[in-house]
């Protein structure tokens, strides 16, 4: 009996000790994107609500810019990336294919804060509108050996602010 | 923000170590908004190649033990793109423009450890 606890305990031990930190690091990782997530969503309501209209956020250039007095070019980027444990448990989930839930809720995350941020820097040029709205993304690699755990994308948004 | 004091009817000031001071106005649509355009000059390109700084590196690095934004890359890559647009208002300065149209910006890998900022343009003379 004591033989096969020990056993037991040879094989899960070493184990448990390998997956600790991936499983913390995962651990946090959700705990805290959701805490950002929310925060972004409870400032998105409160503050952001001026450009929340159809007409004042465009993606086109629309006929708006002709009667506009003045304009600024506007570019926000962020750089964001999932943890380390969630990067580590994805490679097994990428073994079998499917939806990559930790990358939707990060990068999710980017692209919402990134407008967040162009409103907010639209509003501190006093800009009425913005128009022709254009989102990238990129993968920046600053790790030196390509199969480094570590990752992040950049996310960057221009476009031009208004005064009308 | 990356513009500092500026206000939307003033022209972006280049801050350089050029005794004068530069203005230049931008836009991504086909014009300038409030402003006619009287010539073309041309393309206009401004590009900078950074690679990371060690201890920002160390602070990403922990940073990424929770994930989300990574707040030193986040500057960086500000910082670096604010290069790439001023070196291409320089430019545009010395073929005697005072506007840029049309501004598109990329970002790639160019080498492991390093990115390069790129952003282009048309340079006009708008009155």
């Amino acid at each position: 009996m004591s033989e096969t606890l020990v056993l037991v305990a040879w094989v899960l031990g070493p184990l448990l000790a390998t997956l600790a930190f991936p499983l913390t690091s995962w651990g946090l990782g959700r705990w805290y994107q959701n805490r950002v997530m929310n925060a972004l969503l409870a400032k998105e309501k409160t503050e952001g609500g001026s450009f929340q209209d159809a007409n004042h956020l465009s993606t086109a250039s629309s006929t708006a810019i002709l009667s506009a007095r003045s304009s600024a070019l506007l570019h926000v980027s962020i750089c964001v990336g999932p943890s380390m444990g969630q990067m580590f448990f994805m490679w097994f989930k990428s073994l079998v294919g499917g939806r990559l839930h930790s990358y939707d809720v990060v990068l999710e995350y980017g692209r919402r804060e990134v407008l967040y941020r162009l409103r907010q820097q639209a509003k501190a040029l006093g800009c009425t509108s913005i128009h022709n709205i254009r989102l990238e993304t990129s993968v920046i690699s600053f790790a030196q050996n390509q199969d480094s755990k570590r990752s992040s994308v950049e996310f960057l948004a221009f476009a031009t602010g208004l005064l009308s | 923000m990356n513009h500092g004091e500026r206000f939307i009817n003033e022209p972006t000031v280049l801050n350089t170590m050029q005794p004068e001071a530069v203005s230049l106005f931008m836009s991504n649509v086909e014009t300038i908004p409030g402003k006619t355009i009287t010539r073309s000059l041309g393309l206009v390109t401004g590009s900078t190649v950074r690679a990371k700084h060690l201890g920002k590196d160390i602070f990403a690095g922990l940073k990424n033990i929770v994930g989300g934004e990574l707040k030193a890359y986040t500057e960086l890559l500000n910082e670096s793109r604010n290069e790439a647009l001023q070196r291409m208002m320089l430019q545009a300065h010395g073929m005697g423009a005072n506007g840029i149209v049309n501004v598109r910006f990329a970002t790639s890998s160019v080498a492991a450890g390093a990115s390069e900022l790129f952003c282009y343009g048309t340079a006009v003379f708008v009155e």
